[in-house]
This record gives structure tokens, C-alpha cells and sequence, in this order.
């Protein structure tokens, strides 16, 4: 395996919280790789570190020690400025809770992220509109979040998080907050997003959706195992 | 083609203020009202300038006046007082300033006296003022009707007189007045040549000439009343005699260069200083008197937007409260925009610009009530009022710089929240 094809790379990564007596040590030692293209789902229960781990892999949290690379750069040392600048181009979150701001509507929040990268042009607001169109909801532009069901506000967030064509998606419990179905559909839309070539990093604590990924490994205790497939 | 982001900013902070109009409205209202205050009080305060601009400038800040006064202590030598008064400016302080003081262009003598003016059966309390040609196009007094006083009235010792139109209406003369003859005092007939227009000194002027209030002012040519009928003056009123000698009343010097009023006005009050043991006399410097008053009226001016600056500064902390709430309300919202990738100079930007945003509108509304208020007191109450570009450019400056300053804690208190709590926050 090349470097090149190394999207996500963490070694020896340890995370405490606090200081002294009630210092806590939640992530031992983690080391994982993932290939571009990649579609990898993170399991465990909750306290098993699952969403420190989210948060560092999201750049939002860097590590108390260990190396971790992300489309070629050491994220564990970079300022916030420059954490801000990663979260912009490398990653697209997709939220359990959707997380749009109610108060602009569809297109404005697919925007969002044009704001805070280079410059805004016209071509990338057109890309906006695309966007929403390959998630069904270029009739929905102009209403505000709360006028959405939730499968709706999730297409809206998928195609917020692709604006800015980060090298990873990152999901945290993508059908957490939806039905069965709807559920569903969002997981096919995110199977047809790794089916054109994006690295997809899936965090849930459903093994059935779990499975829609092509690996999944498991957090216990701040450790990673790999789960062994049937 | 590039959409620049700090306009994308604003328009994104006004979407959002937009989102909640009446909190949004609310929230100006401090500004609205501070800067409206503002406004109003420097109109107010420019009118009040303007006003005393142009009643000392009416006296020409070229001139300076000297008036007879009565002395305070005319009880101190009962025993030697004579039946007759006699004080103020006198015809050798007069040929002395004439005749000493260089760089001047003119000296006027004026002399006053009180008397009571008759038409057939009516009688009007008035006050004659005997005077020059000069003394009429100096203080620009031109008459409406007929003509003015001219140097050959005085060669002439003309009975002629220039008087104000109220007079016409106490007088009882209703047609027209040029030609008629009215009597002055006692026995003088004189004729009606020239009726003055129908405007009046005001304040301070009015006091600087020793004009009363009654604008029923007579003016005649100063040779005839000096030369028919000397400077005594006897006055009845309710049975008692008051006799009065009063040389000259007023004299009116009109300095050449301006840069010497000061200087011109140093060496009268020598003159006065060393011709006169009382203190008869008046020196008024218009000039000195513009300076004076108008440095008063600007203190006045800083006390009063001072005191309206309160309300504003009130507005600063209503804005400055309201977006501390809102932080904390969309601290949600601030750990989504810093997930998709936003600097803390960017969440910082945003609250300055909403804040700032808000204080502005608060700012043009305030100008627009300010305008308005200031046309409903000139409406009601007659001041005068002057609205400076200045004052609006200042008000809308202050306005954006309140927004600036209040926006500054919560934008702050924002930006430096934690992006995972606030993230989780809900």
C-alpha cells in the first residue's frame, strides 16, 4: 500500500482529559488506517472513546500524543486557525442532529462553508445548486430547516458537507435521528457517494448499519479491534 | 467572477437579524433614541450659535459701541446734587476719540431722549434717536416706505423724522403715513419721511444699541435735535419732573481693520478710564462679546450631547446585552459554523458585523427621528435650528462605533467558545 493511497493515518494516538488524580486516559494507543476510496465504519458502546476519537478525526481536538496525518499533513500539531482551514477543505461532517442553522434557508446553508474557505465564486455557488440537485432538493431552496422532514435536512448536510470536496466524509450516527426507512435512504446516498470514490468514515453503534461499510473496526475501552466479518 | 465574502457577511448577519424583527427592532431602539437626542440637541445648539452669530454680526464685529449708562452710586453726595442729572458720554470724550484714536473709519455720536410722540389726539411713549445717515446703513436700518435720512436733513436742521411701522397703528395713522406731521415732545412738528421696515434688533443687539422693546423707536437727523434743541431732556411721568443731561447717549466707532477692534477698544476704555470718575459709560466690543458667547454656547453645546450621549451609551449596553444572549442561545449554531471550517476571526466578524449592523440602522432611524424632532420644536417652541451635515456624519460615525464597542465582549466570548460543547450544546 502506498502512502499516496493513505487518506487517514493515526498512529500511537493517546488522548487523556484532566489533570493529575482524576487525569483520564480515554484513548490508549490508536492506530488505524484509511485508504482512499475507503468506506470504514467505527463501532462501540458508549465511554469507549468513540466520540473523542470522532473529534480528533474531525479535527476538532488534537491529540495528547501521537502522529496523526491527514491528506499528508500532521494535524496532531497544527494551531486552531489552521484546524479551522483542515475542518473547511479536508472534512464534511455529516451530523446525527443534522446541525443546520435554522435560520438561513437550504441554500444559504449549503453556503456555509464557502464562507469561510478562499473566496466565494460564482461557479462554486452553481456547484451548490448541483449539489442539492443530486440530493433531490433543488425545489426546496429557499425554505428554512425547520420547514424539512429529516431525511430531508440530511440531504441538505451531505450536500453541505461535500461544498468544499473534502478528502474524507465523516459521519457521526448518520441515521441516528431517523426512521427505518428514511434512514435508509441516506445510507443509499452515502453508499453512492463511496461508490464515486469518496473515503467515507462512519461512526455508529448500529452493527446493521455498520455493515453497510466495507470494514468496520470497534472501539472498547480506548482500543481499536477489527471486526472480523462473517 | 468573485462575490466578496465581507459582503456575503453582512448579508448573512442582516438574513439574521431579519429572522427576528421585533427583537431585532427592540434592540436599535437605545441607538434610535441616543442618536436622535444627539441629533436634536446639535441642531439646537448650531441654531443657538447661529443665532448669536447673527445678532452680534448684526452690530458688525468691525464696531465697537459705547453707551451712557447711569451711574450706580447717584445717592452717595445727596447733598450737592443738583436738580438736573448729568452723566455719560460727553462732546470732549467724543472730539477726543475723534481726534486720537487712529485706524478708525468712522465715529457716530447718537443721542437718545424719551419722549412722547402725538398724532392729533393720540399719544405714544417713544424713544428719539438723533443720529447720523451713517448710523442708518451701519446697523442697516432701511425704511420700507418713503425715504431715509440724508446729510442734507441734518446741514438743514430738517423737523424730519424715520419712523418704525408699529408706531403707525399706536399712532393711529392708517393711510399713508409719508408727509403727515406728528409732534415730538412738547412744540416740534416734524414730518414723517421714511418708514422703517418692520424688523428688530433681538437680544443681545438690541441691548449692545440701547433699543427697548417696544419697537416704537423715532430716528432724526442728530444736527436738528442737538442744534433746536440741545441735550437736556425733561421727562414727566405721574407728576414728577425728571431732568436729565446726557451729552451723547451712544457713540457708534467703526474700526478700519479688524485685526485692531481689540486694540481700538483698549485705548476707549483708557479714555473713558481717565475722562470719567464714575462709571457712566458702557464699552461694548461685539467681537469680544461673539467670542465670549459663543464659547459659552459651545460648552453649552458638549453639556447638552453629553447628556443625550447617556441614551446612547444606554443603546450600547442594550445592544451589548442582547447579543450576549444571543450567544449564548446560538452557541449551537457558532460550534456548527466552526465544525464547517470557521476561524474564531470569523465568528468574531460576524457578531461585529450584526452588532454593528444594528447600531447603524439604529443610527439612520435615529437621524431620521432626530430630523423630525427638531422640525416638531421648531414647529411648537420658534427656536432656531440648524442641522450640519457634520452632526449627522458624527451621529452615524458614533453609532457604528457603539455597535463596534458593544459587539467586542459577546463577539469575543463567542469566538473562544469551545467548538465540541458548543457542537453538543443544546
Amino acid at each position: 500500500m502506498s502512502t499516496d493511497d493513505v487518506v487517514i493515518s493515526l498512529r500511537e494516538i493517546h488522548k487523556y482529559y484532566g489533570d493529575g488524580e482524576i487525569r483520564l486516559h480515554v484513548l490508549k494507543g490508536i492506530n488505524l488506517d484509511v485508504k482512499r476510496g475507503e468506506f470504514i465504519a467505527i463501532t462501540g458502546a458508549s465511554g469507549s472513546g468513540k466520540s473523542t476519537l470522532l473529534n480528533l478525526l474531525g479535527c476538532l481536538d488534537r491529540p495528547t500524543s501521537g502522529e496523526f496525518i491527514l491528506a499528508g499533513r500532521d494535524v496532531a500539531k497544527l494551531n486552531d486557525d489552521e484546524l479551522s482551514t483542515i475542518r473547511n477543505e479536508e472534512i464534511g461532517f455529516i451530523f446525527q442532529s443534522f446541525n443546520l442553522i435554522s435560520a438561513l434557508n437550504v441554500l444559504d446553508n449549503v453556503q456555509v462553508p464557502l464562507l469561510y474557505g478562499p473566496h466565494v465564486t460564482s461557479t462554486k455557488t452553481a456547484r451548490c445548486r448541483e449539489l442539492l440537485a443530486s440530493v433531490q432538493l433543488d425545489h426546496r431552496l429557499d425554505h428554512k430547516p425547520p420547514q424539512l422532514s429529516g431525511g430531508e435536512r440530511q440531504r441538505v448536510a451531505i450536500a453541505r458537507a461535500l461544498v468544499n470536496e473534502p478528502v474524507m466524509l465523516l459521519a457521526d450516527e448518520p441515521t441516528g435521528n431517523l426512521d427505518t426507512k428514511t434512514g435508509d435512504q441516506v445510507l443509499e446516498l452515502i453508499e453512492r457517494l463511496h461508490a464515486e470514490g469518496r473515503t467515507i468514515v462512519m461512526i455508529t453503534h448500529d452493527p446493521e448499519v455498520a455493515m453497510r461499510a466495507e470494514r468496520t473496526v470497534n472501539m472498547r475501552d480506548g482500543l481499536m479491534f477489527d471486526v472480523e466479518r462473517p | 467572477m468573485i462575490r466578496s465574502k465581507q459582503i456575503e457577511l453582512i448579508r448573512l448577519g442582516v438574513t439574521n437579524l431579519l429572522g427576528y424583527p421585533l427583537r431585532t427592532f427592540l434592540t436599535t431602539l437605545g441607538v434610535v433614541f441616543g442618536v436622535g437626542s444627539v441629533i436634536a440637541m446639535l441642531a439646537l445648539g448650531a441654531g443657538a450659535e447661529q443665532e448669536i452669530l447673527e445678532e452680534i454680526g448684526r452690530l458688525g464685529i468691525q464696531n465697537v459701541i459705547v453707551n451712557s449708562v447711569k451711574p450706580p452710586e447717584t445717592n452717595k453726595g445727596n447733598e450737592q446734587r443738583s436738580w438736573i442729572s448729568q452723566y455719560g458720554i460727553t462732546f470732549t470724550d467724543f472730539k477726543q476719540i475723534k481726534s486720537t484714536v487712529p485706524g478708525l473709519k468712522s465715529v457716530i455720536p447718537v443721542h437718545m431722549s424719551r419722549k412722547q410722540a402725538w398724532f392729533g389726539s393720540k399719544k405714544v411713549e417713544t424713544t428719539i434717536y438723533a443720529v447720523q445717515p451713517e448710523y442708518m446703513s451701519l446697523f442697516d436700518l432701511r425704511t420700507a416706505m418713503g425715504r431715509d435720512l440724508t446729510g442734507v436733513d441734518g446741514a438743514e436742521l430738517a423737523r424730519v423724522c424715520v419712523l418704525r411701522a408699529g408706531l403707525l397703528k399706536s399712532l393711529g395713522i392708517f393711510g399713508d403715513p409719508i408727509g403727515l406731521t406728528i409732534q415730538l415732545g412738547e412744540d416740534q412738528a416734524y414730518e414723517i419721511i421714511g418708514i422703517l421696515e418692520d424688523d428688530k434688533f433681538r437680544g443681545y443687539a438690541r441691548e449692545a444699541l440701547a433699543i427697548d422693546s417696544s419697537n416704537s423707536e423715532i430716528y432724526v437727523p442728530y444736527q436738528t435735535i442737538l442744534g433746536r434743541h440741545g441735550t437736556r431732556s425733561i421727562s414727566r411721568s405721574s407728576g414728577t419732573f425728571e431732568a436729565t443731561d446726557i451729552e451723547l447717549s451712544q457713540i457708534v466707532i467703526e474700526v478700519t481693520d479688524l485685526d485692531n477692534v481689540l486694540i481700538v477698544a483698549r485705548m476707549l476704555e483708557r479714555i473713558f478710564a481717565i475722562n470719567h470718575e464714575d462709571r457712566d459709560y458702557d464699552i461694548v466690543v461685539p467681537l469680544e462679546a461673539l467670542a465670549q458667547r459663543r464659547k459659552t454656547q459651545q460648552v453649552f453645546n458638549m453639556a447638552l450631547v453629553a447628556i443625550a450621549s447617556i441614551s446612547l451609551l444606554v443603546g450600547g449596553i442594550g445592544i451589548a446585552n442582547i447579543m450576549l444572549a444571543t450567544v449564548t442561545e446560538r452557541t449551537k449554531e457558532i460550534g456548527i459554523r466552526r465544525a464547517l471550517g470557521a476561524k474564531r476571526h470569523h465568528i468574531l466578524a460576524q457578531f461585529l458585523t450584526e452588532t454593528t449592523t444594528i447600531s447603524t440602522l439604529g443610527g439612520v432611524l435615529g437621524i431620521l427621528l432626530g430630523l423630525g424632532l427638531v422640525q416638531v420644536l421648531i414647529f411648537f417652541t420658534g427656536w432656531t435650528a440648524k442641522i450640519t451635515f457634520n452632526s449627522i456624519a458624527l451621529s452615524l460615525s458614533i453609532s457604528m462605533a457603539v455597535g463596534i464597542v458593544s459587539g467586542i465582549f459577546p463577539a469575543r466570548r463567542a469566538a473562544y467558545l469551545d467548538p465540541i460543547s458548543a457542537l453538543r450544546h443544546e
